[in-house]
């Protein structure tokens, strides 16, 4: 068993693990943080996929106590006093969801690609969501999904420097 | 304020954006035990003994089962829902498909035992030391070769490892007459290869006993819970019905691999009496791999007969269809009834003739997956037709045209009577095709086709125009051909006392988006706002009864049922109404959530007659207090979804791989409630379609070991391996249903998959190659380029 | 999986043969053996590890040498097990006399896999033999030089 500590979703964790528990599972199964799926066993689908210091993380891949330290961000921290997230907004808009099961890794996969091109090609949407597989929705809607939350940034952003 | 018809955002989005969806593995019990299943290595093995000793004393393992002891308490195996029989009128070899095997494993992945423990980690490092000894046998994996004399059976009782043949249409001699009178005949042997559906989500299930009151629930990853439910009560633990609940919450994708009903969920179920603890099941993706029911693998050869002038003479069809080493819910039904029916396609055919040998192989399962038997026959038609094209130096487009059955309502005119057993219900085939080759810009394309060839590109055009049977359901037709249950759907329509209304359905949504559609439906119908509707699905304590979701059915079975429990409470609604405004029903007239008495301004808002029929003081006399109404709605026949599909490719040269440049696919789905959803759904099945063209397909070897289990060897589409698509739509309703719609959740699976291979066929056509099996990757390309 | 290749040793057949027969070179020079017992006769007892891409499993097992026809060829019959799944392998192995006092040796034979060890990586698993059997050659070629 080992002590982690980690700020997840803003909030200090401090909790013993064995050594072998990946960060997906703490996340499920100690933090009750259900929202982070986990769809396989080859870090292949991207279901589980968090930000780990701002950076796009498959939760699988890693141990908790690898994360130690970090600061962690999970879909249900993504919205901020009820309001959805550009991303989760651009996702219910553009029906970028059907089962809801890829749709975490998704947001958190274009969260990080928005966090460094807020006005990505589609090519370029794409590209970044090459980690993360969805069965349901041929990934159209899902691209223009995000393309929505990028414009939806943009303004925002274009907002507060005007 | 009408809904019909308008993308409404999705009412289910909010929890599923927030991380707030509860999905099986999600919800953890207080006492809750782990099961993991042990599984056989081997794809046939005589098991000698398993000794469990050493595991049972590891820390934190609670109990270990094994195929003996499920033997032991007297648990029958998982059935099978449908009947096909031997041509002779024998009936199916349906051998026993045990929850556990005790003594021989069948297929790599059989369950030897179930071990269960505090946790799950404890689970699976007590499995390992579980001893099995097993003795390994012989395997047969393809099903053509299974047949043959002399080699190993699957099961003991079924010679030859055929579980059925069965055949329809016209009688042989007539066929192969009108074949010998064909001008050209164009034949195809092929293998519409074993897909396996990787629904996202990873099967689960969480059986749960109390000891106070006697009642189980199970909680499961299902698309048809009742039935799951129907299935395990009465067939395989012979516990009471109505002493168990099953619960199917949010389910992470289906695409028919959770339709039918697993051993896990009755293991689970029986284990937590046993132990009188929940015992939850969580599948790996490993073992979703080799244990979720696989889709297709046919062997089949096909031969289309022609005029002089191209018209479509005779089909003549042979298929080895793979059921894998035990019958799953509904598989004998797919390559029979769900495939030789569509062999009419859109074509007026006069001749046709099918014949399907079910067949037991040393695999997983196969059943239903998306399409279903469709998918199959449309490919086999498909890739005909452009290789006769090809052949007869015809253009693919004008072929179909000449040979499409003309347009028909289905009220004016009659439904089309096929060869194979079905009546078409309305169609306007041409249309469809002449849209998308609008859309494609089809003479530019050929120019520019020419243009790149002359530069030595490979661009390459695929046509594929389909029909479906969907909105699977009349009782009396499945029942006839076979089914073991009935295919209506029920609704209940519950209207609370402040005129809020909940509705439980039979259907079960697991990215469907009923919540919203549904909703659509029920608001517009009763006039109020979208948000005064609840959708309620997937619980049996809460829903009457359901055949859950798959075949495309949910809104035309589903949905019907819904309305008719509708006309109902308007018309209960009509005498309260009546009794308020001192008028006769008659002369009421129902609308935007009121009933007004014809020609005036006196009216009633349907939340006070709500409220009256439970708080009945001043009533109608003779009328029952309450509003709530059930349907259980059981449709005349079958729906006829259609359309026609457009691949552009680009073969490399030089890798073989090959891009998919556009995609145009133009389906006429009956109305439509909500295009934003519908869509999607179209999207969904296009990637699966064109996944199982270009990318998908289980590989088993000599030994009968799956060897691409896993996402680092099963290839599936990724983002940026397909192209924005471009779809359109017609509209030709479905003439009856009280909805007008048609279904919409495989049509773009079942059209797009040979609309691929076409195009790869075209770009390859200087080459001179005319066959090529899928999945289209690469190494096949580039060999077959390089041969 | 089909196992199939070649090598030439500037060494006599005899000498090569020693080597192979003598379970102390053999533990020395196979790649991943950690262990080898000999229980009776041309019969061993065998652990290994192997590690191949995410699959990673401690195997267990027999070795059986059979058909030997000194100093031409035997046949090496290999049953190994493993959490991960089991291997079962026939692998011919012929020592042709050459030229200038060199041997080449051929083997060929086939492995049954199962379990996860089947269906994870098999397809690169051809590969990873390849390197494997090339390191126990050059081990080999070291231990008669």
């Amino acid at each position: 068993m080992a002590k982690v500590e980690l700020i997840v979703n803003g909030q200090s964790v401090e909790k013993e693990v064995e050594d072998r528990t990946l960060l997906a599972q703490f996340l499920r199964d100690t933090l009750q943080l259900t929202g982070t799926h986990v769809g396989c066993d080859t870090s292949s689908c991207g279901a589980c996929t968090i930000l780990v210091d701002g950076k796009a993380v498959k939760s699988c891949t890693i141990l908790a106590v690898q994360a130690d330290g970090s600061h962690i961000k999970t879909i249900e921290g993504m919205a901020t006093n009820g309001a959805l997230h550009p991303l989760q907004e651009g996702f219910k808009e553009e029906h970028g969801l059907q089962c809801g099961f890829c749709t975490p890794g998704m947001i958190m996969t274009a969260a990080d690609l928005l966090s460094h091109n807020n006005d990505p090609s589609e090519q370029e949407i794409r590209e970044a969501l090459e980690g993360n597989f969805c069965r349901c929705t041929g990934y159209h809607n899902i691209v223009r999904s995000i393309q929505h939350a990028a414009k939806k940034i943009r303004s925002g952003e274009a907002a507060v420097s005007a | 304020m009408t809904f019909i018809g308008k993308s409404v955002k999705r009412v289910e989005d909010q929890r599923f954006l927030t991380g707030k969806g509860r999905y099986t593995d999600d919800i953890v019990l207080p006492g809750m035990t782990y099961a993991y299943i042990l599984r056989s290595p081997y794809a046939h093995a005589k098991i000698l003994s398993i000794n469990t000793s050493k595991a049972e004393a590891m820390d934190g393992v609670v109990k270990i089962f094994t195929g003996k002891d499920i033997a032991a308490a007297g648990i029958n195996g998982v059935p099978c829902g449908w009947q096909v029989n031997f041509k002779n009128g024998d009936t199916m070899k349906e051998p026993p498909h045990p929850l556990l095997v005790a003594d021989k494993a069948r297929y790599a992945g059989d369950g030897v035992a179930m071990i269960i423990a505090e946790s799950k980690e404890a689970a699976r490092d007590a499995a390992d030391m579980v001893d099995v000894e097993y003795e390994e046998l012989d395997a047969v994996t393809n099903a053509a070769d299974a047949v043959a004399d002399g080699k190993p059976l699957v099961h003991d009782d079924a010679p030859n490892n055929m579980c059925f043949d069965w055949e329809l249409g016209n009688p042989i001699d007539e066929v192969n007459a009108a074949m010998s009178a064909a001008d050209h005949i164009t034949s195809l042997e092929f293998t519409n290869q074993r897909v396996i559906p990787n629904a996202m989500e990873p099967r689960a299930a969480i059986g749960q006993y109390e000891d106070h009151s006697g009642k189980y629930t199970l909680h499961t990853t299902s698309q048809n819970p009742h039935l799951t439910r129907l299935l395990m009560c009465a067939f395989v633990l012979g516990v009471p019905e109505h002493k168990v609940r099953v619960v199917a919450p949010d389910v992470g994708g289906g695409f028919g691999s959770k339709i039918f009903h697993y051993a896990e969920e009755a293991l689970v179920i029986w284990a937590s009496k046993q132990l009188n603890r929940p015992v939850k099941w969580t599948s790996d993706r490993s073992e979703a791999f080799l244990t979720d029911a696989h889709g297709r693998d046919h062997i089949s050869k096909a031969e289309m007969g022609f005029d002089k002038d191209g018209n479509i003479l005779a089909l003549r069809v042979k298929t080895h269809a793979n059921l894998g080493a035990y019958l799953s819910t509904f598989a004998p039904c797919v390559p029979t009834w769900l495939h030789g029916t569509l062999l009419q396609g859109l074509y007026t055919t006069p001749k046709i003739n099918v014949d399907v040998t079910g067949v037991f192989t040393h695999t997983t399962p196969v059943d239903a997956y998306r399409g279903a038997g469709r998918p199959e026959a449309t490919y086999l038609l498909e890739r005909l037709l452009d290789k006769a094209a090809l052949e007869m130096k015809r253009d693919p487009a004008e072929l179909r045209l000449q040979n499409f059955i003309p347009a028909f309502d289905g009220v004016k005119e009659e439904g089309y009577m096929t060869q194979v057993a079905l009546q078409y219900d309305s169609g306007n085939y041409h249309g469809v095709l002449e849209r998308a080759l609008e859309m494609v810009g089809y003479e530019d394309f050929r120019k520019e086709q020419a243009a790149a060839r002359d530069e030595g590109r490979l661009l390459g055009i695929g046509f594929s125009t389909y029909i479906e049977a969907c909105g699977i359901a009349p009782s009396a037709v499945v029942g006839a051909l076979g089914a073991r249950a009935g295919l209506y759907e029920s609704a209940q329509v519950r209207v609370q006392p402040t005129g809020k209304v909940s509705v439980y359905s039979g259907s079960h949504s697991h990215g469907q988006g009923h919540e919203t559609t549904f909703a659509q439906v029920v608001a517009d119908k009763l006039g109020i706002p979208l948000e005064d509707v609840e959708i309620v699905h997937g619980d049996s304590e809460a829903v009457a009864f359901g055949m859950g979701t798959y075949g495309s059915r949910s809104l035309a079975v589903g949905g019907s049922a819904i309305v008719r429990s509708i006309e109902k409470v308007l018309e209960k609604g009509a005498q309260i109404a009546a009794h308020k405004l001192e008028a006769n029903p008659e002369d009421l007239e129902y609308a935007g959530g009121k009933w007004t008495v014809k020609g005036t301004d006196k009216s009633v808002a349907f939340g006070d007659v709500a409220l009256t029929a439970y708080v009945p003081h001043d009533y109608p006399q003779g009328l029952e207090p309450g509003m709530d109404f059930s349907s259980f709605y059981d449709p005349a026949n079958f729906t006829y979804p259609f359309g026609a599909h457009i691949a552009i490719v680009e073969v490399d040269k030089d890798t073989g791989k090959v891009s998919l440049k556009r995609f145009i696919a133009v389906d006429d789905v009956g109305n439509v409630i909500n295009p934003m959803i519908v869509d999607g759904q179209i999207h969904g099945g296009l990637a699966q379609g064109i996944g199982q063209a270009l990318f998908e397909g289980a590989i088993y070897d000599e030994y009968g070991q799956l060897t691409n289990g896993s996402y680092m060897d099963y290839t599936m589409p990724r983002a940026d391996d397909l192209p924005s698509f471009e779809v359109d739509r017609q509209v030709t309703p479905c003439p009856h249903n009280p909805l007008g719609v048609k279904g919409a959740g495989e049509a773009g699976c079942i059209g797009s998959t040979p609309a691929v291979v076409n195009a790869v066929m075209d770009a390859l056509a200087p080459f001179g190659i005319k066959d090529l099996e899928m999945p289209m990757t690469p190494e096949r390309v580039w060999r077959t380029m390089n041969s | 999986m089909n196992l199939k290749g070649n090598y030439q040793f500037d060494a006599s057949s005899k000498a090569i043969w020693d080597c192979l027969m003598n379970p102390e070179v053999l533990t020395r020079i196979t790649p991943g053996i950690s262990r080898l017992e000999q229980i009776e006769e041309d019969q061993f007892k065998a652990i290994a590890d192997v590690k191949i891409g995410p699959v990673k499993g401690s195997f267990e097992g027999n070795l059986k040498v059979a058909e030997k026809k000194e100093p031409e060829r035997f046949v090496l019959k290999i049953t190994q097990k493993s959490k991960i799944g089991n291997v079962s392998a026939d692998v011919a192995i012929a020592l042709n006399k050459k030229e200038d006092g060199q041997t080449e040796m051929e083997f060929d034979g086939k492995a049954k896999l199962s379990g996860l060890l089947a269906r994870t990586g098999q397809r690169v698993l051809s590969g990873v033999a390849n390197t494997l059997t090339k390191q126990f050659f050059k081990a080999l070629e070291k231990e008669l030089a």
